[in-house]
């Protein structure tokens, strides 16, 4: 009995641990790649930044939940759909900001003496990303 | 007109927007000197001057307000307490249309929302954390589980209260009375993008400076 109860409890230490590690380096990989502040800047509603954060910690708070107790939502297709898109938008960004974080463009524009058609490379880029993710799902890789 | 004495302190910050079209020093500087006369003079100087329709950014070097200035008191002693370069945006200020404020405000909400969701159950899914917590359970108990136990509601917690120490607050309520990284990260990209600016547009030569502007003025020594 008494050996129980002191399982569940280190069981219960390590969990707690585990979420507040988990949480804060997650969390400071999206903050610190300066995605939210990007969509902020680029729409112009900087003032609105606290609720964007209470939108970004509730989205981990119940993404979480669900994930881990496998809780059902019945939001059908159309739910589906709203998901994948914003999801897939905020992910191409993080993906891109990483990037541009680790000074991926500068170094190769500065090797390769790129100055000019960068539009091009950036579209490029765009499309390569989404012909890769059709071809991952299409394929069931 | 030279009679002034005493020394002029300005002082001005990085960025300036503006809304009318006569720009004077008054709208991009703060300054102090102690004869109120010359203070009020100055303040209505005009500087710049924007077309106008249409949003407009130029760079003004402080010294080229500084040489505005002694174009009217040239006995005057001006101190520069602030930057050295200022950004003016002029924005023909029409009233933003609230709908759009707040479908803007939605969209982002969304994106944050459900990317913040994703990312946490991609997380979850990469590390496989419901079999980790089945092996950890079997380690420590001797049993195996395919129920939930302690260790998925207690990570659930710690998922929480990781993320509400992390962003420092919840709604209205703060915990701490630093800034939250969100906050940092907002002031720090848009350092960036002012000395992007303002690099840009000296390399580039548009800067108005005291080199470029003005025939008469060939003294100013070009940056380059």
């Amino acid at each position: 009995m008494w050996a129980e109860w002191v399982q569940q409890i280190f069981l219960g230490i390590v969990g707690l641990s585990a979420g507040v590690a988990v949480a804060g380096g997650l969390f400071a990989f999206i903050v610190e790649l300066g995605v939210i502040a990007d969509f902020a800047d680029r729409t112009h509603t900087g003032e609105k930044i606290l609720f964007y954060e209470d939108c970004t910690a509730l989205g981990g708070i119940l993404g979480n939940l669900i994930y881990v107790f496998g809780i059902g939502v019945p939001a059908g297709n159309a739910g589906l759909g709203i998901f994948g898109i914003f999801a897939g938008i905020f992910t191409g960004c993080w993906a891109m900001a990483l990037a541009e974080i680790l000074n991926v463009f500068p170094v190769f524009m500065r090797r390769a003496r790129i100055v000019r058609y960068m539009t091009v490379l950036v579209v490029s880029l765009a499309v390569g990303k989404g012909l890769g993710a059709c071809l991952f799902f299409f394929q069931g890789w | 007109m030279a009679s002034e004495k005493g020394t002029l302190y300005i002082k001005g910050s990085r960025d300036v927007e503006v809304t009318k079209p006569d720009v004077t020093l008054g709208d991009l500087l703060s300054m102090e000197c102690t004869d109120r006369a010359v203070l009020a003079k100055i303040r209505s100087l005009k500087l710049l001057k924007f077309k106008k329709s249409g949003r407009q950014r130029c760079v003004v070097s402080i010294l080229k307000i500084i040489g505005r200035i002694h174009e009217v008191c040239p006995s005057l002693d001006v101190q520069n307490m602030g930057e050295q370069d200022i950004i003016v945006t002029y924005e023909d200020q029409k009233t933003p249309a609230l709908a759009w404020h707040i479908a803007k405000t939605a969209f982002v909400a969304a994106v944050t929302f459900f990317g913040a969701a994703f990312s946490i159950m991609a997380f979850n899914n990469d590390v496989d954390v419901t079999k980790l917590f089945g092996q950890i359970y079997e380690f420590v108990t001797g049993e195996s589980t395919n129920s939930i136990t302690v260790l998925e509601v207690t990570y659930s917690v710690g998922v929480t209260a990781g993320i509400l120490i992390f962003f420092n607050h919840f709604g209205k309520k703060r915990f701490t009375v630093d800034p939250t990284p969100m906050e940092i990260q907002m002031r720090l990209y848009e350092n960036d993008i002012q000395t992007t600016l303002i690099e840009n547009s000296d390399r580039k030569g548009e800067e108005i400076d005291v080199g470029g502007v003005g025939a008469a003025d060939i003294s100013g020594d070009r940056r380059t």
